[in-house]
């Protein structure tokens, strides 16, 4: 149901890859967001000006990014973080639009026992080595990866030192 | 090729495929200066972690110390005096100027014009003493402070900045003769490592290399912190996306730099530098965006209310271009892999943090 | 598997192969020079001038870690001038006898500079400069980084600082020079 409703995304309402500075603001791209994806996208809000926040499901994220990149024009992911807390990883993906200058905060959440989400290194090439990054740091698996081994770290490390429960 | 080869200028590994003299596959290899830096700073408090910041990368260090204090400002929701502001503003372009100088010295080591390391050294001494003048120290600064900077200008700093300017772009049409009169400097940049705009885009190249590539986007510009709206300078991009162009971009933004300069340091208001931070971030995020000059230097921080930070994700522009390496090798000669990862400005520092 | 890697065939037998000669060669040079008087001798002779030779030409190996790396260049450069003193600086480590340490060896590096450090052919000494490579400096408590380079290969000279400045590396040579002109070796017989 969820995809039928995302393809059916009314492509009119939004403008294909705006290019003019100020032509997209925040409110409009939250809006975008939730028409294609009235579910999956939990959490928004504006931080300041051209920062912007999001939360979505993790089964959404990759169609969610395609749909980002494509029909709003973010074309550069600056950052991959992932954060562990007590109960959960949440992975962080700030993107960036040049046309607009927006910056966009979407934060996806995986829980503890399962840490893995569907790569976007397809989507954007510059999310290949941040990913491989937080896979060797702290463990998280980017499922369609195409090459998901340890960059920083030497092959056999054991361990995946950015988290908590780590010492030395 | 590395990790120890004259080409690298720090520890990295380059696998190339050949066939014949054509490259057919590149992969580099990265983490041979991996420190944790990123697991250190949780067992950090916030002001200690300003010196580790220096030391993510040896070519810009005040760059990235302003950006770390510009994330916690954000997390902390401080405001910063005015002074302090122009004060890191004119730093900051110094110490681009410096890091660009000390590439253009490597650079030009590498093709072959060992003339033009001589020159750029000797004048990269100009604006080190400036910073020496202003931190007390060499390389790494450890000047900004959550909240300001750690103290005033020294005496006569609106001259000496100015007579450094002068001087600096004097010396750099001197360059533009050097180099563009010199064939092989020209023959080993001209059409070589072209990254095709959408390509660049995609990959997450920034900075130079990607405003070489034709996107005009300069952070400074186009998502302004500190007091960059104020001054007027131009964000420089070049069509041609070959090493050239990468060359040409960087020695126009030096010229921007001291037109920087130049307007921060007549601009400075009289005031404070200098206000107290709290000593426990809050419970939240903070994000710093600024324009380093290897590209677009990131953090995140992640505040529990303690006095160290939870979290602190760096984003480091050489590791995202360097990905792209593969893109700009493949299909040229060995010989121009010098001039092609020469022309990155590889910073091995912050990549493998 | 080739045959006869266990006993030699009858070819390697008859051969008399370059190695063969090195070996031999090595072994008259031993006798002639290094254990009878007449190594000796010319030690006595030659020891001076070859160490003086040493001392005014110090090689190291152009190798660059962290921030001090940095201020390695610049010593090089117009302002500092190391090769006044003889300092220059070579690319590869067969042509080296100084090994400059400029930042903190990781734990995925630490083979590689025991391989450089191999590879050069004695008379050598090693440099730790700045912090890091000393102890760690402020990456002591790193997962990994090793606390020191000394660890693993011997030190001569310690320069500290973070980093450290060009007129200590500067320092650091004259130090290493007069190292060099104290503990005065003959290059036969090693005494």
């Amino acid at each position: 149901m969820m995809e039928q409703r995302g393809s059916g995304t009314p492509a009119g309402a939004i403008e294909k890859a705006p290019s003019k500075v100020g032509e997209m603001s925040e409110e409009r791209v939250i809006r975008a967001l939730l028409d294609a994806f009235p579910t999956a996208v939990t959490d928004y809000k504006k931080l300041k000006a051209g920062v912007l926040r999001a939360r979505i499901e993790r089964r959404e994220l990759y169609r969610c990014c395609q749909f980002l990149r494509e029909r709003l024009g973010f074309e550069h992911v600056s950052m991959i973080s992932a954060v562990e807390y007590d109960d959960r990883f949440e992975i962080v993906y700030h993107i960036t639009c040049y046309g607009s200058c927006l910056l966009l905060e979407l934060i996806t959440q995986t829980p503890k026992d399962d840490p893995s989400v569907d790569s976007v290194s397809s989507v954007w090439g510059g999310a290949n080595w941040q990913e491989r990054e937080s896979f060797d740091l702290m463990g998280i698996k980017f499922n369609n990866h195409p090459k998901l081994e340890r960059i920083l770290l030497p092959s056999d490390y054991l361990y995946h030192p950015l988290r908590k429960d780590f010492k030395g | 090729m590395g990790p120890q080869h004259p080409m690298t200028h720090g520890l990295w590994n380059l696998r190339i495929k050949v066939d014949g003299e054509t490259i057919v596959d590149a992969e580099p290899e990265m983490g041979y200066l991996h420190r944790g830096i990123e697991k250190l700073c949780e067992n950090r408090t916030y002001t200690q972690i300003i010196p580790l910041a220096d030391r993510l990368c040896y070519g810009s260090s005040l760059t990235w110390s302003h950006l770390y204090c510009l994330t916690v400002e954000d997390l902390m929701g401080l405001e910063v005096p005015e002074r302090a502001e122009y004060i890191r503003v004119a730093a900051i372009e110094m110490q681009r100027i410096a890091s660009h100088l000390m590439w253009l010295a490597a650079y030009a080591a590498d093709l072959g014009t060992l003339a033009g390391f001589i020159y750029t050294m000797r004048d990269r001494e100009v604006f080190i003493d400036l910073l020496q003048a202003l931190s007390g120290s060499r390389l790494t600064y450890n000047f900004p402070r959550i909240g300001g900077v750690a103290h005033d200008v020294p005496p006569n700093f609106e001259r000496d900045s100015l007579r450094a300017c002068t001087y600096m772009e004097k010396k750099l049409d001197e360059y533009d003769q050097l180099f563009e009169g010199s064939k092989v400097f020209m023959m080993r940049n001209e059409g070589v490592g072209i990254l095709k705009k959408e390509l660049a885009m995609n990959l997450g190249v920034t900075g130079p290399p990607l405003r070489a590539s034709g996107v005009n986007y300069d952070l400074r510009k186009d998502q302004p912190y500190s007091v960059y709206p104020e001054l007027d300078f131009q964000a420089i991009s070049m069509p041609d996306a070959d090493c050239y162009a990468r060359y040409k971009v960087r020695m126009d933004e030096m010229r921007e730099s001291c037109k920087i300069i130049r307007q921060a340091v007549q601009k400075m208001p009289k005031g404070k530098w200098r206000i107290v931070a709290p000593r426990n971030g809050p419970v939240g995020t903070g994000i710093g965006r600024v324009e380093d000059p290897r590209g677009e230097g990131m953090m995140y921080v992640v505040g529990n209310g303690t006095p160290k930070p939870y979290r602190l994700k760096i984003r480091s522009p050489i590791f995202v271009t360097v990905s792209a390496a593969k893109q700009m090798l493949v299909g040229y000669k060995v010989a121009d892999v010098v001039a092609i990862m020469g022309g990155l400005d590889m910073c091995i520092g912050e990549a493998d943090r | 598997m080739k045959s006869g890697e266990g006993e030699p065939s009858v070819g390697q037998v008859m051969v008399f192969r370059s190695k063969d000669f090195l070996k031999w060669a090595d072994g008259v040079m031993e006798g002639i020079l290094k254990k009878s008087p007449i190594g000796g001798g010319i030690d006595f002779l030659t020891k001076d001038f070859f160490n003086w030779a040493t001392r005014n030409s110090i090689y190291p190996l152009h190798f660059g870690i962290m921030c001090c790396a940095l201020e390695m260049a610049v010593a090089s450069a117009p302002r500092f001038d190391a090769q006044r003193f003889g300092v220059i600086y070579r690319s590869t480590p067969r042509q080296c006898d100084v090994l400059l340490v400029t930042g903190p060896v990781t734990k995925k590096f630490q083979p590689g500079v025991r391989r450089l450090y191999d590879q050069m052919p004695g008379p050598k000494w090693v440099i730790a400069m700045g912090e890091c490579a000393i102890s760690g400096g402020p990456f002591y408590d790193s997962y990994s980084v090793v606390p020191g380079v000394d660890q693993f290969i011997p030190v001569d000279i310690y320069i500290p600082g973070c980093p450290a400045r060009p007129e200590a590396l500067i320092d650091g040579f004259i130090k290493l020079q007069k190292l060099i002109k104290d503990n005065k070796r003959g290059l036969l017989t090693g005494k």
